[in-house]
Parts: structure tokens; sequence; C-alpha cells
């Protein structure tokens, strides 16, 4: 029985996302078998000691012909018979719909010590078919069927309402895709580490950076990315016993201080409508972003250290610096110009490369958040680390803003 | 790779301006790849080439290769005549890539000399040449002020790089060009000694000759086969032969064979260019840049090289052996069961999976052999044939397989065990010799 109702995060491992698992002639269960194993090693966790196990995935039915995929676990390792477990889907904010559910259990002192992976394979088929899966994240039959490219549509439109709202400038955007860019060269598992970018190039009117939905242009655009994430998290008394047998301290050892959790209306022009007399664009998010702030007893964006947002587009980016208080709402201009955004910045968001650089295998990219936040706050981050981080907050966001999920990971 | 903290290293690059590069020799493949990629950090870069026309095919050869035409607002083109001098004197780096030809290079050297500020970086992407030979009889400010940065083919996608200093280079700019390469080109930087090759191409195409010499003994297709992506790489060695050009192959095998000797070189003979691959290239046969090496296409046939005749087959024509182990391995290889496909590999019977452990055995005895020569640990070797060669690294290999299985392969290979897999094999320490843990070893296991 769990001890109390604090939740640890005890590390993790993340597949390279610049890999192609469809090339490389390798099935899911490969994809799955990988990041589990690696979070094994590398939290130095006996398979029999996990209790239960959940998946954060959105359309494997689509890309991969494969359901039931709490069940591959049993596929990993012998000791995972009979493990239970379970799959959670919600679109892009999947991984952290798992990570709720899994940390509600050790809250709720169901289990002592859970794995959640979130795991997308998405390059088993050509870029307009998967425009099409992923336009499944909206209302399908009236934001997504028989368009191209439905989603960089929908967060174009995110930049058209910033723009009538507060004004809106492409060099911002482009600023936001250039960092995004320079950070992943800094992250050894980031898929556009090798890719060549820079202001410049992001500032390309030609076909060289094609216009794909509106505003949005293929540099303002988070990849298409197979990958996996894999964290365990533990309940106190779970992490007192491993802190011990791995010779660290208990206060060394990350928590989830807070979380948020926000379901607007699922189709963008419900949310624009509703938000017409707000300062911000998607309160929804607003929401999220201080309920878990106010959770883990942080005032304000000064209480982080930095930041792993949801930076689907440029755009959702943009919404995010003055959703997260960065700036008054509609100044997001104002961060970027500053430099704050950089990781030696007064706010880093993303020094990973967030979904921009470091991709968006869909359902793993919650948990991908959470475990860059966790190798922040215990300067594991390598090349892209945040010098003293010791509290770090997500945004996940599934469909056009409307499922929304923030964590705070910290240490004290 | 440096030891400064991630802050320490943006703190170092932020110290020194660079924001003049001069690329000599911008027309070849290492040269426009090198310079493109300096477009991204660099507000100038001056492709220069023996002509300005040939400076010019060199930038739209970068355009194309990183597909932004954006590479052309922050470059200059010129030839070695008319634009050198000046670009030169105001250059913060010059970065030298002309063909690896010693003389070629001492003559360039020669009008870089005459022309740059004393305290300008010279860099060499020599991919084997001697950094203290190429610098001999320089000024101070030159020797201080040159260095090795070795990147790979092509640069903007393999992030592997060499970084040599020579016997005089300045500590602190090697640690500034660590820094620099790091934190603003994204590369993955290894130390590594001045010895011929260096480490990646030193270990590298030592395989890949051997490789060469066994196609002439069993054939091209079944030498393929036998060292296929099962074995920890993503394409083939006589495929990657091919794509490296056999002039360039030749060039770095008998650069090694001439600097070394059988004392401190147990498998100089492995790097030994067979004779039928000169005879061949004097016909014109150079790889993939020539049509055709080892393989070739004839509209949708693939054709396979009879080293002996000089001839090609289909290659549906040709008949392997019963290998049905490969197949066992590549299907654990998808599932991700890596450990359990190197012990097929490892215990597979017959004379064909004793072949193919040869190779690898001897990969893995030669890199650990190197270890103290090239680098001085087995983590540079590691870490430039993870990142620059793309095949799997040495520890890696020995993670996969056990230290004593490995141990167990080299000596059925005749080969002389290093000590460091001698004394893993036989106290069970270090428990994992690739301790990358960010680094996701399954990538190097392909399933086909």
């Amino acid at each position: 029985m769990a001890a109390g109702s604090e939740v640890y995060v005890l590390g993790g491992y993340q597949t390279d996302f610049a890999r192609n698992w469809t090339k490389e002639n390798k099935h899911f269960s490969a994809l799955m078998r990988e990041s589990v194993v690696g979070a094994l090693e590398a939290c130095e966790i006996a398979p029999e000691e996990v209790e239960s196990a959940h998946v954060g995935n959105f359309a494997a039915e689509l890309y991969c012909m494969q359901g039931h995929l709490g069940a591959f676990f049993t596929e990993v390792d012998p000791a995972f018979s009979g493990l239970p477990t379970g799959r959670h889907e919600a679109a892009c904010a999947s991984g952290s719909i798992a990570l709720l559910a899994a940390s509600a259990e050790i809250e709720a002192g169901r289990y002592d010590l859970q794995a959640v992976v979130g795991i997308e394979q998405m390059k088993t088929v050509d870029s307009g078919k998967g425009g099409t899966y992923l336009g499944t994240a909206a209302w399908f039959e009236e934001e997504a069927e028989g368009i191209d490219a439905p989603f960089p549509k929908l967060f174009g439109r995110l930049g058209d309402e910033y723009d009538k709202r507060y004004g809106l400038k492409d060099e911002h955007l482009a600023e936001i895709s250039k960092i995004n860019y320079a950070n992943a060269k800094l992250n050894p598992n980031a898929q556009t580490r090798t890719w060549y970018m820079n202001k410049d190039h992001a500032l390309v009117r030609t076909d060289d950076n094609a216009a794909i939905g509106g505003r949005i242009r293929i540099s303002d655009c988070s990849q298409v990315t197979d990958g996996a994430v894999t964290l365990f998290l533990a309940s106190r008394e779970y992490a007192e016993k491993w802190a011990k047998g791995t010779g660290k301290k208990l206060s060394e050892i990350p928590r989830i201080k807070g979380w948020g959790h926000n379901t607007a209306r699922l189709k963008f022009d419900d949310k624009v409508a509703e938000s017409a007399n707000d300062q911000y664009v998607l309160p929804h998010v607003r929401s999220t972003v201080t309920s878990a702030m106010k959770r883990a007893g942080i005032e304000g964006v000064d209480g982080v250290d930095g930041i792993e947002t949801h930076d689907c587009f440029t755009t959702s980016e943009y919404m995010a610096i003055d959703h997260f208080g960065i700036t008054a709402p509609g100044e997001s201009w104002k961060a970027v110009e500053e430099g704050w955004l950089e990781i030696d910045g007064k706010h880093p968001i993303n020094p990973s490369g967030g979904l921009i650089g470091a991709g968006h295998p869909v359902g793993a990219t919650g948990c991908r958040q959470v475990l860059d936040s966790y190798l922040q706050v215990t300067g594991q981050a390598g090349a892209y680390q945040v010098e003293g981080a010791k509290n770090f907050q997500t945004l996940n966001i599934g469909g056009s803003g409307t499922t929304s999920v923030s964590f705070v990971v910290g240490v004290d | 790779m440096s030891t400064l903290s991630p802050k320490e290293m943006r703190q170092l690059v932020a110290s020194r301006k660079i924001e003049r590069v001069v690329v000599l020799g911008a027309n070849g493949t290492m040269g426009y790849g090198s310079a493109a990629l300096f477009t991204q950090a660099v507000p100038e870069v001056t492709f220069l080439a023996r002509t300005k026309e040939k400076a010019e095919d060199g930038l739209a050869a970068a355009i194309k290769q990183v597909r932004s035409p954006t590479v052309a607002n922050r470059a200059k083109t010129g030839s070695y005549d008319d634009d050198l001098a000046a670009a030169c004197a105001g250059a913060d780096l010059i970065f030298e890539a002309l063909t690896e030809d010693f003389d070629l290079k001492k003559d360039i050297f020669d009008k870089v000399e005459a022309s740059r500020r004393d305290d300008s970086i010279v860099a060499t992407v020599t991919s084997g040449l001697s950094i203290n030979k190429l610098c001999e009889g320089r000024s101070d400010s030159f020797r201080k002020n040159f260095l090795g940065l070795h990147f790979f083919n092509p640069p903007n996608v393999i992030v592997g790089t060499e970084l040599i200093a020579g016997d005089e280079t300045d500590p602190e700019l090697v640690d500034f060009i660590d820094a620099y390469s790091t934190v603003l080109l994204g590369r993955e930087m290894v130390r590594t000694a001045d010895t011929p090759a260096f480490a990646g191409n030193r270990v590298g195409f030592k395989v890949m000759n051997e490789v060469c010499q066994l196609a002439e003994e069993i054939g091209v297709a079944l030498t393929d086969k036998l060292v296929g992506p099962y074995t920890g790489r993503a394409m083939t060695p006589l495929a990657t032969v091919d794509l490296v050009g056999w002039d360039i192959h030749r060039a770095i095998v008998d650069n090694v064979y001439a600097n070394t000797t059988e004392a401190h070189d147990e498998a100089r003979e492995t790097n030994k260019l067979p004779a039928y691959m000169a005879t061949l290239m004097e016909k014109g046969v150079l790889g993939n840049k020539s049509g055709g090496g080892f393989f070739k296409k004839d509209g949708k046939t693939r054709l396979i090289l009879d080293p002996a005749s000089g001839d090609y087959t289909p290659a549906d024509e040709i008949k392997l052996p019963e290998l049905g182990y490969i197949d066992e391995v590549a299907a654990l290889h998808r599932d991700g069961r890596y450990k359990e496909g190197m012990a097929v590999f490892a215990s597979a019977s017959g004379e064909h999976a004793k072949i193919a452990r040869k190779v690898i055995a001897g990969y893995v005895a030669y890199a650990f052999q190197r270890v103290g020569e090239v680098t001085e640990s087995i983590d540079g070797i590691d870490r430039i044939m993870g990142m620059g060669f793309n095949v799997a690294p040495p520890s890696v290999l020995v993670d996969a397989l056990g230290a004593q299985a490995t141990v167990d392969m080299i000596a059925e290979a005749g080969l002389e065990v290093p000590a460091a897999l001698a004394e893993a094999a036989k106290t069970g320490e270090p428990k994992r010799f690739f301790n990358h843990t960010r680094i996701n070893v399954g990538k190097f296991f392909v399933a086909e």
C-alpha cells in the first residue's frame, strides 16, 4: 500500500526519434520492447517489481493495424505475464493521460510501482494518409474529411486568431522554429538534429519551405515521428526503498508536484467562439497550466526553471508563451524578441527541441516531455541542460487545443 | 568529447567570434557539404575552388544537398588565383577540403600561410593524412592554430566528427572547436590521435577492406550477405565501398598500409588493397560514381561483380548456400530481441557462420587493440563507429554477445584476445562496455 499520495518519477528511456522503424524492418513490438527494457536498465528495476502498466497511444489501429497494446507488455519479459495493463487515448495528449491514470492509481494506494509507455509508430504510411489519420484527432467529418493536412490548417487558424486579436508577425514564428531546431542539435535523440535550419530558412517563402496550412509552413511544423518513451512512477514507499538500493537520496528523486487536465470543445471554431471575450485565446489551456502550478504550490511561471511545451506548430508554442504567463496575453512576441526562451534565457522553452525539433510521435509526446523534465531537474539533460533546474513544467495538447494536460516535475 | 559543462561550452562558444569561414575545395563532396553546414551558424562562408565556376557548382550542390536556397544568402564564391588571398585575410576559420593528396594540400597551405591573419584557425578535413606533417615547416601561428576537423560524408547527415590536434596545436583552440562544433553545428565530437586514418577510418576501412579481400574468395553476393545488416550495420560493407568510391577507399587503406608496420598493427595485411580492385580501377571502376563497382544496375536488374573476371551477373542468377541462421537472427531483431539474435549468430554452425564471425571478431579485436593508440579509451572508437560509420560500435557488440562469447569468437578466429575483453570474461567486470544510456543500441541491429 502506498504510504502517501506523492508520485515519484524514477526515470525512463526514450527511443531515438530520428529512427524509422519501418526502414529498420521492425515490428511495433520492437519499439515497445526497446523502450521498456531501456527504462528497466536505466532505472535498475527488475521486471518482477512492476505492479501495473499503462500505454498511451493515439492510433496504432490505423498506423500499424494493431490494438490491445497493453498486452504487448507480456511480450517484453516473461515476468510481465499477468501484469495489469491498459491503454489510454486522447490524441496527442495520450501519453499524458496514461501518466495521469498511473499517478492516480499510486495516489489511490493501489500500486507502488508503475510503468507508463507513450508510443506511436507513424512512418508506416505516406504523409497524405498520415495526415488523414491525424485528422481523427479533430471532429473528423466536420473539420478533417477530404482536407489535406487538416491539423496544419487548424493551427494556422490559431495564428490567424492571434493576428486578429493582437497582431502576429511571421518572424516571431520563425524565431521559435529556429530555437527549437538549434536546441534539437544538442539532443542525441532528437529527430531533426541533422536537419538544415536557421532563421533565414524558416523565413523562406518558396517550395523549399512550402505553405501547407494557411500561414503554417514546413518549418513551422512538428514531425512525423516513430518513437516510444517509458517512465517509471512510484509511491513514496517504493521510492524510499529504491533510493536506498540505488544509492540515491529521496530528496533527489523528482516528484510530480502538480498536474492540470482540461478538455475544451472539440471543434476549433467552438473554442474560439467561447473565448471571444476572454483575454486568452484558449482559456482551457490556460486553466490547465495554472491548475498544475497551483497544485505544485507555485505562484507563477517564475517558479519553474523551464518548460517543455506542445509546439506541434510554432503557433501552439506562441500561444503557450502567454498562456504560461511569461508575457501578458497577446504579447508572446516580447519573450521571443528578448531571448527569454533560449536555454540560458529567463524562461527556457523546449530545451530538448520540443515537438518541432525533437519530434512528435503522437502518443509518446506527453511522456517524452515528462522524461525531459526529469532529466533537467536531475541534471542529466546533457548538452541541453538548463543550469540548476529544480522545477520543470509540461504542456501537452490533444487536438486543436482540446485535451490539455500539464505536469510540474521537480525536486525540493 | 569535451569535459566542460553544457553552460561552460556555451560560454566558450560565445567567447570567440567565427563570422567568416573560407572553404577550400568547395566543389568537392566534403567541401560543399561542409560549407553548407557552416552556413547554418556563420554569416559568411566563401566557397573557393580552382575556378569561380567550380566554386559556383559547389554552392549549387550545397543548396541541393541541404535543400535550402538560404545557403546562397550567406555564401560567396571565388577562385584560388583571384580570391584566396583576400578571403583568407578576412577569415576567422579556413577549412581545407581538397582531395586527399598531400602535395596538393601543402601547396594550398603555402597560399593560405601567405595571406591568413595570425589568429585565424586553419582546419583540414583530411580523412587520415598526418596533421603534424601537414603543418610541418609552417609558422608558429599556423601550427598553433592548425587542427584536423574530420567530418564524415555527407556532413549534414553524419554527425560523428573527429578532432585531431597536432603536437603544437593550442589546447584552448581544441577546446573551443570542440564546443563550437558541438553547440552550433550539432556534431558528436571524438578526439583522436594523429595516427594513420585516425580512429574511424582506421577501424572502419580495415573491416571494409577485409571484406573486399573476402569477396575474391567467396564472391561478392555471399560476402555481403554474411556481413550484412544483421551483424550490426545499416548498409552492407561492399555497398558501402561502392558508395564511398573505390579511389577514396584505396587512398585510405594505402595510407594505413604505408604508415604502419606488422610490429604495431597486427592486422596490417587486412589493409592491403586486393589486386583485382587495382586492376578494375585502371579500367575506370570506381563504385557508384563511375556507374558501378561491386554492384550496378541495368534498368531494374541488380548486377553483381565477379572479382576474377570483372564481369557482372544478374543478382537473381547467383545461388547462395543455405543461410537459415541469418533469417533467424533477423527475425529476432525484428522483434527487438537483439541479444537473442546475437546469441544465435555466436552459436550458428557451418563454415559460413564461421567466416562471418571471423570478420566481426576481427573488427572487435582490432578496435580494442587500438585503444591507447588512436583514442584514449574504447569510448572514442565506439562513438565514431556508431555516429560516423553508422555501424554497431565494438562495445555494443561485446555487450550484446557477452564478454565470454566475444572472447570465444575472437579465439575461434585465431586472433589475439585484447586484454580488456579477456579480463571482462574472467571477472564479469565491467558488466557493460557501452555506457551511453541515451544512445539506442537497437538502431544498429537492422532486421534485414
